[in-house]
């Protein structure tokens, strides 16, 4: 890796300043190190920011509850409370890499994180997200890209928390040019939608501090599936929630990871969900809905049905036993 | 008969390995452990491009840099680049970040050719890119095996089938990486070597520095997996070696995970058109296969080293009277293929395998007695109708796609053969026994993780009557008597006869020293004492009578498969195994544990991915080079047939052989139709039920 200097803020202000224009914030570092270490990112200083007061804790509230960026994904695993009113953020965590992972895994960089694309990640390949002047995946190996994407780009979203925190319409609270801005799951990654650069919409010094989840939607659930039972990265991961009155579902959202640059939200099927009665009949729909623009592409078109299936069976998780 | 003792008491028991608290500890020193005085870490430098000829290299600046202590190229002169990650240059310096600095600071004028061809299909193609100039990328005639007529044998045949079964490239991936600690002094070269084969890296390393063999030592004390891939010194060796007189230091040179993904060796793929036909009392009659692989650069034109070939054993276990078998390899500007634990038997065992149960479909035949029918071994027919039993096949067995639900269960089996396992026979040992009773083994064999150490105690105490503890046991080091390379599943074979010469030879010279008519057991120390003050030092070697080869071997396999998801889930895995006298029990069983778990990753998730546009591999990583994990490996359950008539032979090999061909009949026994292609992932399932739609783009 190329050298910096390291420096540890106490406080969002003054990591932001000490971050300046070409530093970087470090938090649990397991996808920072290893992009220096391959040379695809350079900071001229990391900024540790694991001593930040306050922003490790998970906090309940009446109408949300508050989850610090500095929030480990293995706290949120083994959060006794998260698991009852949050199920599905639990079932996400305990998804997301290995436990030794997620023991210093943060909120913060699980969001941040950068685009997993082999082609990016790959120290000899120039593709578009590294500037370069083409996407390989898009006639070459694409077996693990989207299904959707607004820019030439087809490097997908991996962020098993983003998956959930859509469904959950989950706001990111990040301190922006001095202010606290709110952005939703949809907001925080737009500009990967769009630009082939951008692994979401954070700015160079963006901080997220902090993680708010409401406690409209009482039903929660996550589910993905990888090439393997051992810890692996979702093929598809697809995450729903609401809250569900008289046997109704109400303000249901359904997300989905690893097939858009964005968690994949399709708005008419959230409002064709709503106040319906869940059955198989029901969910097919919504799968078809949230899956019909898809285009697929010569090595992930099996995505398609991938994804139908776990979002039916994601819906229907929903009932539970009530 | 062999010669092997009736009545034992470690023999074909179980005892720990001897060097168990070693490893636990950490004590246990493999060659990245070594910190010889004044040691340097060494680097490679990798070509970025997968066919360039290279100009110069000019080390000057790498070598200004604090801490670099030496700089030498892969390669004097200007030298072609055949694939991505060939060697180009090396350094050696006091930190890894000084060696990462160096090599991005060498320069290297290159022509990058922009004709290469990674993809073994592309490759074959009339107006490919050659990687061996001049000459093409598939030799002009294939290698062409026939026996009977099988044009005459099909139209008599009451069932055919016809199948195309392909395999991926499997990567070496042992858990310690390819490399040396290389020290070069006045007095020669010494390196503590990550190898199968200690004699042969001498030998190779002697050759590559033009020094005389005595010169060079090897040591491999502790070694972390092989397969095949680590019996020679390697480019990394020569240039540990290279490094180490530049900078007058010893200099360790471990390769990464990345370099592990381009350059040590890999196992081709094979593309397997088989055609096969039985009569209507499930004779197997007529078989044809075309089959081609890829052995990277080690194939085609003037594939000097590599395995230089792709050919697999058909129509493997089975007798078929009118067959006809064409193959070739093709060149791919890639890393080279080399020995991959039971070269060729693997693939051969899941197409064949397929190809049977194809045919007991057409036949409307349960696939076991297809193979009781067919298979001419009798030991094989042993363990199947053993395994049958223990696994409740006829119980479990269901037409193909027959099971109900989403998730559906399926069941398969597969043999297994392994022509080698014997033995080395210039296998040779020595024991030192001294006055006090002790006694320490030495032989020039390597214990690559299997348990030779462990085997040489165990075969000692027992022809001794000693406790497998008293024995002191040293390997790895060419200053012993010479062992064989751990190459054929012959290391088991090799040490126990050698041993037992040993101990006989001890035993004889120790009766007549000490007068005592039998030294054995509680004699032993009251011998010993006897020798007055010199220890004895006797001799050994392989002796006929208490080895043999020819292991066979059947796995059935139990899986489940969410059709939906197409997720593949391993419940059962049964291995009937068989392997002459059984020496250790535990260590066996360890390897054959090992063997199915290679075997599944080989079945479900080992592919090296390659991109036809920059010629990378793409998953130089564990990441996204997928091997089993532990919460993917089912229950294993092993059944030993032990056959002390025998002798000793090896199981390394056979264990995994079977596995792919079981699991993917289990698969197509789940889903009632085949997923021809290794590995099976979801994807591939879920393209043989007809989910996915076709790309839009
Ligand atoms: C083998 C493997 C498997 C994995 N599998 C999964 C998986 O299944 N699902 C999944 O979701 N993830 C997975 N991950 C990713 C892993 O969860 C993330 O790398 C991790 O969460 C990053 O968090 P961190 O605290 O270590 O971030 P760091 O590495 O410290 O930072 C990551 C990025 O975020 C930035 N950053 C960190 N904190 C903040 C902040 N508060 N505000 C703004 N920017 C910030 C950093 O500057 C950096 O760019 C896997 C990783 C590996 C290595």
């Amino acid at each position: 890796m190329n050298a910096f200097t390291y420096a540890t803020a106490h406080s969002p202000a003054s990591a932001r300043q000490l971050v300046a224009d070409k530093g970087a914030y470090l938090a649990g570092g397991n996808d920072l190190l290893g992009l220096l270490k391959e040379y695809l990112v350079s900071a001229d200083i990391l900024v540790n920011i694991k001593s930040l007061p306050g922003l490790d804790k998970i906090e309940r509230g009446e109408k949300f509850w508050t989850i610090g960026s500095l929030v480990t994904v293995a706290q949120i695993e083994d959060h006794a409370e998260i698991k009852e009113t949050f199920p599905g953020l639990h079932e996400a965590a305990s998804e997301v890499a290995s436990q030794q992972i997620r023991n210093v895994a943060t909120v913060g960089g699980n969001l941040a994180q950068h685009s997993r694309c082999w082609y990016f990640r790959h120290r000899d390949t120039q593709c578009l997200k590294k500037d370069g002047d083409l996407c390989y995946a898009l006639n070459g190996e694409n077996r693990y890209h989207s299904l959707f994407t607004g820019n030439t780009c087809i490097s997908p979203v991996v962020s098993s928390l983003a998956t959930i925190f859509a469904s959950l319409d989950a706001t990111a609270i990040v301190l922006r040019d001095g202010q606290e801005t709110r952005q939703n799951m949809a907001e925080l990654y737009q500009r990967a939608w769009e630009n082939p650069l951008a692994h979401n919409s954070l700015k160079n010094g963006d901080l997220i501090l902090r993680v708010e989840i409401p406690t409209t939607r009482s039903r929660s659930a996550y589910l993905q599936v990888s090439d393997r039972h051992a810890f692996d990265w979702a093929l598809v991961s697809c995450a729903a929630a609401a809250d569900v009155v008289d046997g109704k579902l109400k303000s249901p959202r359904v997300a989905l990871g690893s097939i858009s640059p964005v968690p994949h939200q399709v708005e008419t099927a959230n409002r064709f969900l709503d106040g319906k009665v869940l059955d198989n009949a029901t969910a097919t729909q919504a799968a078809d809905m949230i899956l019909k623009d898809a285009k697929p592409l010569e090595h992930n078109a099996y995505k398609v049905p991938l994804a139908h299936a776990l979002i039916r069976r994601t819906l229907l998780k929903l009932k539970g036993d009530a | 008969m062999s010669n092997w003792p009736a009545e034992t008491k470690y023999i074909g028991h179980s005892t720990a390995r001897i060097d168990a608290p070693a490893k636990l500890t950490g004590k246990a020193r493999y060659a990245s452990d070594i910190q010889a005085e004044g040691w340097l870490y060494g680097m490679i430098l990798r070509s970025k491009w997968p066919a360039a000829k290279i100009l110069s290299v000019n080390l000057d600046k790498a070598r200004q840099i604090p801490g670099v202590k030496a700089a030498v190229v892969a390669r004097d002169g200007s030298f072609t680049i055949r694939f991505y990650g060939e060697e180009i240059a090396a350094v050696a310096g006091t930190s890894k970040q000084v060696c990462l600095d160096a090599l991005r600071a060498i320069e290297v004028q290159a022509e990058v050719r922009h004709e290469f061809v990674v993809n073994e299909n592309e490759a074959r193609k009339e107006n490919a890119a050659q990687v061996w100039a001049g000459s093409p990328n598939v030799p002009a005639t294939p290698h062409v095996r026939e026996n009977g007529s099988v044009d005459t044998a099909f139209p008599e045949c009451a069932a055919v089938i016809k199948g195309f079964y392909t395999t991926a490239v499997q990567i070496h991936h042992p858990m310690e990486t390819h490399g040396n600690t290389v020290s070069w002094t006045d007095d020669g070269v010494t390196a503590w070597a990550s190898t199968q084969g200690v004699s042969s890296v001498r030998d190779g390393l002697a050759g590559a520095l033009q020094l005389d063999h005595s010169q060079v030592r090897v040591i491999t004390e502790y070694m972390g997996g092989g397969f095949g891939s680590k019996l020679g010194a390697g480019v990394e060796g020569a240039l540990a070696a290279k490094l180490s007189k530049a900078a007058k230091a010893p200099v360790r040179l471990m390769l990464t995970r990345f370099d592990q993904s381009l350059a040590v060796g890999n196992r081709p793929s094979s593309f397997q058109k088989i055609k096969m036909g039985a009569t209507a009392d499930g004779m197997l009659h007529a078989f044809e296969m075309e089959n081609y692989g890829t052995a990277g650069i080690g194939a085609g034109g003037d594939s000097g080293g590599g395995s230089g070939s792709a050919d697999i054993p058909a129509p493997y276990i089975y007798k078929v009277p009118n067959t006809r078998v064409k193959q070739s390899a093709v060149a791919v500007n890639a890393g080279a293929s080399r020995a991959f634990r039971a070269p060729g038997n693997p693939p051969a065992s899941f197409g064949m395998e397929s190809a049977m149960d194809d045919l007991a479909v057409k036949l409307g035949m349960d696939p076991l007695e297809l193979r009781l029918k067919n298979d001419p071994s009798p030991i094989r027919q042993r363990e199947y109708k053993l395994g049958a039993e223990k696994f409740g096949w006829k119980e479990k067995y269901q037409k193909p796609g027959s099971s109900s639900g989403v998730v559906k269960t399926g069941i398969g089996c597969a043999g297994a053969a392994w022509p080698a396992g014997g033995a080395s026979r210039n296998t040779q040992g020595e024991a030192q026994i001294n006055p006090d009773g002790s006694i320490e083994f030495r032989l020039g064999v390597q214990d690559i993780g299997t348990g030779t150490k462990t085997v040489i105690a165990v075969v000692a105490a027992e022809m001794l009557g000693l406790k497998p503890e008293q024995i002191t046991v040293r390997v790895g080091d060419t200053r012993f008597p010479p062992g064989p390379g751990s190459g054929g599943s012959t290391t088991c074979g090799s040490v126990s006869a050698t041993v037992f010469d040993v101990c006989t030879n001890a035993l004889q010279q120790l009766q007549t020293q000490s007068g005592l008519a039998d030294a054995r057991g509680e004699n032993w120390f009251a011998a010993c004492k006897k020798l007055g003050v010199n220890p004895l030092v006797v001799h050994g070697k392989w002796q006929p009578g208490l080895t043999a080869d020819h292991a066979c071997g059947v796995q059935f396999a139990e899986v489940e498969v969410d059709t939906e998801t197409g997720l593949v889930t391993v419940k059962k895995i049964l291995g009937v195994h068989d392997c002459g006298l059984i020496v250790n029990q535990v260590t066996l069983e360890s390897q054959i544990n090992g063997g199915i778990i290679m075997g599944m990753g080989y079945a479900l998730y080992e592919e090296r991915v390659m991109d036809d546009l920059s010629g990378v591999v793409l998953n130089p990583n564990f990441e996204t080079y997928k091997l089993p994990g532990i919460a993917d490996v089912p229950d294993i359950e092993i059944v030993l047939i032990n056959m002390p008539e025998r002798g000793v032979i090896g199981i390394g090999e056979p264990a995994t052989v079977p596995t792919a061909g079981a699991i993917a009949n289990a698969v197509a026994n789940a889903i009632g139709v085949r997923v021809c292609s290794l590995p099976i992932t979801p994807a591939k399932i879920l393209a043989a039920l007809g989910k996915v739609p076709p790309a839009t783009a």
